[in-house]
């Protein structure tokens, strides 16, 4: 994993990496990768990748309305907002 | 008469008695929680609802299962208008317009919620050391880590500052600390109990449990936790037992698997003599032992590394800086608020972590790391299910050594990952698991570890209630005096 | 140098549930911001998403419509990506198991067949809304559409160019909403698509380098965002530079479709299977009942309007192009028996006021029910053709009810032959050297004496009853 790829990655997450922790943070990852590259002794030909342990059928709703609006609620505990609209910093398209 | 140490039961019939009032009981309870500040094991009180709550229930009649026992809430949960911080500067003023169903089903059955635990931010952690609101100390010894990441619950029930609290457990968060504080700590089946307003770290391995003083209390509690909840499609519907109702009944004749691929000669020898005790202990009470293989089982850890990564690199992009939780000052423009609000609301670890999981995911990675490990996960279920035809649990020491001094894991990450090495197994196939205390090493607890099969909680109960009833290490105080 | 279009569509429809994909919030449109917004559509903390199962229904639909394969057993990813308006910071969409497998759909250009492959629809949850222009220096974020479930129905790269890709939207404009599985409505984004548009040497076998163009909500702005685009890509082949593979906007103002470089930063949206959802199954039992319930579309109701109502194959074909107007003509002719009369309504007047408007039915103020009644009384001889007509067109314009319009305007038809016969004879008494005429053989002279009764009555008159007093009068 060379530092090309942790700044990638760190854009993806949105995390910046900072001068002084970069470079403990890319050996830190290159040895967590290291340690997980043992799974390339596992012979997993044909097996079904597990994603939840639960190997059963989700189970579904209804299609009826049930939220109750809470907007104003919603709106004052965010960092940002007005009467109607959570702000962030125009998004310039 | 002093309350510190009481279990759920004797709490229940000193209120049934009117030994003391619940008022009394809950003013009690925050006087122990003021004298042990310095454990550092609440993130946030709820003192004046607490002692609401009690003074509604003295004035009524007839209270509900659990009513007036004082529990404390990990702060992974949501609670609705009561701060909740997941351990991390991210949710330092995050206050939930709901409550998690769990925690709506302890306060429905009569529980007042105390306060909400430390914990390592977002429950990444085995020593509580991430967590944003500082280390919790670990009763038995000054600067001992409670282990993690449910450090402070399991801080507050060692300390006896509370009967029972709530813990979540992902790869042995509740397990973990459990045993390196002496108490016992149960991670029910996956889906047992309702994630709803769980704050996820790793959704397909998270499970919230119960930790208390001993199995009985534990049994107690999960009768209470349990639910089929509509709001999480992997909440089972599956009866749930009276978990209280068969702990009594004897093991004799009840087969253990010990785990051939878990390597004990590794530990401290006298770990390992501890276990061997608890071996020949349970032998002593008609238990039968077989020597299991899991094959695959030594690839938990990193396929435990991967997944949960994964899966928390996603779950935590919630914390954006946008509807709720943290922003950072004066963004200059989108990416700056995206950036630096999660630069400066996480920790090392949580960024750590969240690195991983993106790499793993990200394209041509993907097969190599994320798939590989699910498929790894499925050959360890599969090792698991084949053991279960053979015995009823499986037995392992909870950890490999009792608590460490804060710091002492140096700033390896892979040196803490492998804490769970005992732990993890259970997470991936989601069979549930407890850690009750089975002796000392160095003067400091430790736990064994029993795991069950899939829904046998009560089964798993029953093993520790057995041991439990013949022996004291769930009785002894840091103080070192016996309850 | 002679250049080939490849055009390939995503088009993305707004399935009317009455809740979202994921929670109980509302999937109204118009309400105040950030009114319809559960705790899952605010992404809090601790939630969990529970699919509607109503989506899945209606999805089945589409396939089944489209000829398509459907996976009884589908599960959701999760895309994932910064952005406002998403709350989670991914979407929960279908990857690699969605509900509907390759399908086809037939559209018309020119009146010529064509079928257009369909590789995949598949649900997903909708995005809320930005405003960017609203505040000063800061985007408003309304979360009311967060969770709105969406098929997203992709093509193959079939289209050969800007008419035939508004071909096959208008085809599946036409198909959702006669399966009762979208309302249609462009204007308030109930679809939009992403256009994929490449070119390619005539010779070539392999595709150019295709740019995504966003977010389309017109058939107009489809043709001329493509058009653009097109000629745009030949520009740049031809002066030796090379198309890059990015997300483009359209601006309707400008009429030119430019980069979106915000977009293209990251693309790597790192799905992976969803570990909050497992697998949805549709039984067999539900899966027939949704087929055996499955509403009539356009091509079955243009043979059964030619078979039943003996309508020609054009007015057929017309009233069964749109789910408003084939409403309209079944419940008219619920009113009366003569369905040659609703036709030629439709086909007649109503069509030729849509022409001259410029609108779609769906637009028009005209309800189903206010035609239905104006039909009824035309046929119930309330009212005159004629007065009919001028009815329609207030209608058009004001929406009002028609039965309020003629009470109001005292426009029933005179119906009382008495009274008729009273008002003839009076006309024949004011104009004794016109009656005098009329006998002597000038027998154009008729027409002037109904328009004098007409004129008396204000055209409430009967036409035939007065064509029959008149005759009656005049000839004895």
């Amino acid at each position: 994993m060379d530092k090309k790829t942790v700044t990638t990655i760190a854009y993806l997450s949105r995390i910046a990496l900072d001068e002084g922790n970069e470079d403990k943070i890319t050996t830190d990852l290159e040895n967590i990768i290291k340690f997980v590259d043992q799974l390339d002794n596992a012979n997993v030909d044909g097996i079904e990748p597990l994603t939840n342990p639960l190997e059963k059928k989700a189970q579904t709703r209804e299609d009826k309305v049930t939220a109750k609006n809470r907007k104003d609620t919603f709106l004052d505990r965010a960092p940002k907002s007005n009467e109607d609209y959570f702000l962030v910093p125009r998004v310039v398209e | 008469m002093s309350i510190q140490y009481k279990s759920i039961k004797n709490l229940t019939s000193m209120l049934q008695n009117k030994e003391i009032s619940h008022k009394e009981l809950i003013n009690e309870t925050f006087t122990l929680i003021e004298s042990k500040m310095d454990l550092n094991a609440f993130i946030t009180l709820n003192k004046d609802a607490a002692i609401e709550k009690a003074t509604l229930l003295d004035s009524k009649k007839n209270g509900s299962s659990l009513a007036g026992i004082p529990i404390a809430q990990k702060d992974l949960f949501c609670t609705k208008d009561l701060r909740t911080t997941c351990g991390s500067n991210m949710l330092s003023s995050f206050i939930p317009p709901y409550s998690a169903t769990v925690i709506s089903n302890l306060e429905n059955a009569g529980c007042i919620s105390v306060g909400k635990t430390n914990m390592d931010e977002f429950a990444m952690g085995s020593s509580n050391e991430t967590s944003f609101y500082g280390n919790v100390e670990n009763p038995w010894g000054k600067n001992l880590v409670p282990g993690g990441s449910s450090g402070g619950s399991a801080s507050a029930v060692s300390s006896g500052i509370v009967p029972a609290a709530t813990g979540t457990d992902t790869g042995g968060s509740i397990r973990q600390p459990a045993s390196l504080c002496g108490i016992t700590g149960l991670k029910p089946t996956y889906g047992r109990i309702s994630r709803w307003g769980m704050i996820a770290f790793a959704s397909s391995l998270d499970q919230a449990g119960p930790m208390a003083r001993t199995a009985e209390d534990c049994a107690i509690l999960l009768n209470e936790m349990c639910s089929h909840d509509n709001k999480d499609t992997t909440s089972l519907n599956e009866h749930i037992p009276d978990f209280t109702k068969d702990i009594d009944q004897p093991i004799k004749g009840m087969k253990i698997g010990i785990v051939k691929e878990f390597d004990l000669s590794k530990l401290d020898s006298e770990v390992v003599k501890v276990f061997e005790e608890s071996k020949k202990h349970y032998e002593s009470l008609g238990a039968e032992f077989i020597e299991i293989s899991l094959p695959n089982i030594s690839l938990s850890v990193p396929t435990y590394y991967v997944v949960a990564p994964a899966e928390c690199s996603s779950n935590l992009s919630r914390f954006d800086g946008v509807k709720f939780g943290k922003r950072c000052d004066d963004p200059k423009n989108l990416e700056d608020l995206y950036i630096r609000t999660r630069s400066e609301g996480f920790g090392d670890e949580v960024k750590r972590r969240i690195l991983i999981g993106s790499y793993v995911l990200s394209a041509g990675f993907y097969d190599a790391y994320y798939k590989k490990a699910q498929q790894v996960r499925r050959l360890i279920k599969n090792d698991f299910d084949e053991a279960f035809l053979k015995v009823d649990v499986l037995m392992s020491p909870t950890t490999r050594g009792p608590a460490f001094e804060a710091g002492s894991k140096g700033s390896d990450p892979i040196q803490m990952y492998l804490e769970d090495l005992f732990t993890i197994p259970a997470n991936l196939a989601g069979l549930p698991a407890l850690s009750i205390p089975n002796g000392f090493v160095d003067n400091k607890p430790i736990g064994l570890q029993l795991i069950g099969n899939f829904l046998e909680e009560s089964k798993l109960l029953q093993f520790a209630h057995n041991f439990q009833k013949t022996t004291d290490f769930h009785l002894k105080t840091p103080s070192g005096e016996n309850i | 140098m002679s250049w080939e279009t490849v055009i390939g569509l995503e088009i993305h429809v707004q399935l009317s549930t009455n809740s979202k994909l994921f929670s109980g919030g509302s999937t109204g449109f118009g309400a105040e911001p950030n009114t319809h917004v559960d705790l899952i559509d605010m992404g809090l903390p601790g939630v969990l998403p529970v699919a509607n199962r109503e989506a899945f229904y209606k999805a089945i639909r589409f396939g089944l419509a489209t000829n398509a394969e459907i996976n009884q057993t589908s599960s959701f990813d999760r895309k994932n990506y910064f952005y406002p308006d998403l709350p989670k910071g991914y979407q929960i969409t279908q990857m690699a198991m969605p509900i509907v497998g390759k399908g086809s759909i037939k559209i018309d250009v020119d009146g010529s067949e064509k079928v257009i492959n369909i590789t995949r629809a598949h649900l997903e949850e909708d995005a809320g809304k930005s405003i960017h222009d609203l505040f000063d220096g800061e985007t408003g974020v309304d979360l009311n559409r967060a969770g709105t479930p969406l098929l997203e129905i992709v093509s193959e790269p079939e289209i050969s160019n800007a008419k035939e890709a508004v071909a096959y939207f208008k085809a599946v404009r036409q198909l959702v909403t006669f399966l009762d599985i979208c309302d249609g409505n462009m204007a308030q984004g109930s679809m939009r698509c992403d256009v994929n548009v490449s070119i390619k040497k005539e010779a070539d076998e392999e595709l150019g380098t295709r740019a995504e163009i966003k977010n389309i909500n017109s058939f107009k702005f489809i043709e001329r965002a493509i058009n653009f685009e097109i000629e745009r890509q030949i520009r740049i082949i031809e002066s030796g530079e090379s198309v890059v593979q990015e997300t483009r906007l359209y601006d309707s103002v400008k009429n030119e479709t430019r980069s979106m470089r915000s977009k293209e930063e990251a693309n790597d949206y790192r799905y992976f299977p969803c570990p909050d959802l497992l697998p949805v199954v549709i039984s067999d039992d539900e899966f027939n009942d949704i087929k055996n319930n499955l509403p009539e579309l356009p091509d079955e109701k243009e043979k059964r309007y030619i078979s039943e109502a003996n309508l020609e194959e054009a007015e057929a074909k017309i009233i069964s192009s749109s789910k408003t107007m084939a409403n309209m003509f079944e419940e008219a002719c619920s009113k009366t028996n003569d369905s040659k009369l609703v036709a030629n309504w439709l086909v007649g007047d109503v069509s030729a006021l849509l022409n001259s408007d410029n609108i779609d039915i769906e637009e028009s103020k005209l309800s189903s029910n206010n035609f239905a009644i104006l039909i009824e009384r035309i046929s119930d001889k309330t009212i005159s053709g004629k007065i009919a007509k001028s009815i329609l067109e207030e209608v058009w314009e004001s929406g009002d009810d028609v039965d309020n319009i003629i009470k109001d305007k005292g426009l029933v038809q005179i119906q009382d032959e008495s009274i008729l016969e009273e008002i003839a004879q009076k006309i024949i008494n004011n104009n004794l050297s016109q009656v005098e005429a009329y006998k002597g053989g000038k027998d154009k002279l008729f027409g002037f004496f109904v328009g004098q009764v007409m004129k008396e009555t204000q055209g409430k008159a009967n036409p035939k009853s007065v064509n029959d007093i008149l005759k009656n009068l005049l000839n004895s």
